[in-house]
């Protein structure tokens, strides 16, 4: 479904991905942890071409995403995001945020788009704060909505940028919870800290530092029995 | 010996004059429609320097940022110099003929030309002020640049915007005066010839300057009124 082909990414000196080449495919749930600065957004942000690679290729259904000649907007339709710090729309209610990219992007007319938005918030648990906006939601509140509407657009697959990262900590579960329920509907590639939720949800493991996949395993592999030194030291470091 | 006849100082007479009054007042009307063209020009000039400098190629930014940094960092005065003699200059040396270019339009093009660089700097920067995240989260959406601004970017940017746009017309209308020096007939023109004609400085400026104000304070009022209205939403 996704296929990375000899990824390098350079901010101008400091090398940030060093040819990374892998491919993913339909239904993985692939978590990807290693320590700050080791390039795992920028991996993230380069799947759905919020960052250009430096050399390299990047295949979404055998599509060059970075090819001109691909509408890449058209492609972000089928790879949603959530961020870390949500960015929701705050002049927008947690429904029309939902609906609004359904809509504008002539994808449903505004009936279907509604009552899939307040299908997709029923699923988050937030059928309540369909008229709220986002200033008048939790931190926890507020990534729901947005995993709700990154699932509006029926993407195939949905990155994930430490969706749990700014959050206080009675708030990560639900979110967790949540994305823990779209496993084996979506492809999720998610970044995150949460170790736990990679030993348990995830059917793949990335261990990135200083830009390169360190690691390509089975998560309990990876904690159980990890093949090399860094991700050793790593494993030492936070459990 | 009476060195100084102090009733000349608060001589009223010439508000008795018709002719005086009612030049005042077409001065007056001239200095609105140049202020209200030159906020037209501004605004649509400066959008378009802030489309170039946000989204243009290199060149067309060089452009722009070159342009912003003249009229910004030399005198209203001088510019207006610039545009009433140069281009008449280089027409008269290129046909021979004279440029009828009335001093009107080119008060007016001065005016809203020198606005179009401050309100370009005020929508870029208002685009600017919104948190990244909102262009990433738009675009991972599948919207493209043109409809991330208009729905998601510009409701935002509107707020930061509309305070500074309206200080700039403010501002924009007090310098229009400034055309008065090439002879276009506006509050300020006219105000100066009552001087020439009565002999009284007094009442003709102080009479321009009740006239200003009250311009100027009602826009004021008008701006802080539509402000309070976009911060409640």
């Amino acid at each position: 479904m996704i296929k990375v082909e000899n990824l390098t990414k350079q901010f101008k000196k400091n090398v940030v991905l060093k040819n990374i080449s892998l491919s993913i495919e339909q239904n993985e749930v692939i978590v990807v942890i290693g320590p700050s600065g080791g390039g795992k957004s920028t991996f993230l942000r380069c799947l759905n071409s919020l960052e250009k690679p430096t050399f390299g290729k990047i295949y979404f259904n055998d599509l060059d995403i970075n090819d001109k000649n691909n509408d890449i907007n058209k492609i972000r339709e089928k790879i949603s995001m959530v961020f870390q710090q949500f960015n929701l729309f705050p002049h927008k209610t947690a429904l029309e945020n939902i609906i609004l990219a359904p809509i504008k992007l002539n994808i449903m007319n505004i009936e279907e788009a509604t009552k899939r938005g307040i299908e997709l918030l029923d699923l988050v648990g937030l059928s309540d704060k369909a008229n709220e906006y986002p200033k008048n939601l939790s931190g926890g509140q507020k990534q729901r909505v947005a995993i709700a509407r990154s699932l509006a657009m029926q993407p195939d697959v949905i990155l994930f940028d430490e969706p749990t990262s700014a959050l206080d900590p009675e708030m990560i579960k639900e979110v967790l919870d949540v994305m823990k329920g779209l496993v084996g509907k979506v492809t999720m590639i998610v970044v995150t800290h949460e170790m736990n939720f990679a030993k348990e949800v995830g059917t793949r493991l990335l261990f990135l530092d200083s830009g390169e996949v360190i690691e390509d395993s089975k998560p309990l592999a990876f904690f159980n029995d990890p093949q090399t030194d860094r991700a050793k030291s790593f494993l030492d470091k936070i459990l | 010996m009476i060195l100084l006849d102090i009733s000349k100082l608060y001589d009223f007479s010439f508000f008795f004059n018709q002719q005086v009054i009612l030049d005042l007042i077409s001065g007056l009307f001239c200095t609105l429609s140049i202020a209200f063209f030159g906020i037209i020009i501004g605004i649509i000039i400066g959008i378009i320097l802030a489309i170039g400098k946000l989204v243009g190629n290199k060149f067309v930014r060089g452009v722009v940022t070159v342009y912003i940094n003249f009229v910004r960092g030399t005198p209203l005065l001088l510019q207006l110099y610039m545009l009433y003699y140069v281009p008449a200059f280089i027409w008269h040396e290129m046909s021979g003929a004279s440029l009828n270019w009335s001093n009107y339009i080119v008060g007016m093009l001065a005016v809203g030309l020198n606005s179009a660089a401050y309100v370009g700097e005020i929508f870029r920067a208002g685009i600017n002020s919104v948190d990244k995240g909102q262009f990433e989260a738009a675009s991972s959406l599948g919207f493209d640049y043109k409809t991330s601004l208009k729905l998601i970017i510009m409701p935002q940017a509107i707020k930061n915007i509309l305070p500074a746009l309206g200080n700039e017309f403010i501002a924009l209308t007090k310098e229009t005066a400034i055309i008065s020096v090439i002879g276009a007939r506006d509050l300020m023109f006219y105000s100066k010839q009552a001087t020439a004609i009565t002999y009284n400085p007094f009442t003709p400026l102080f009479m321009a300057g009740i006239l200003y104000f009250i311009v100027v304070y009602s826009l004021t009022k008008g701006v802080s009124i539509i402000e309070r209205k976009f911060a409640n939403d």
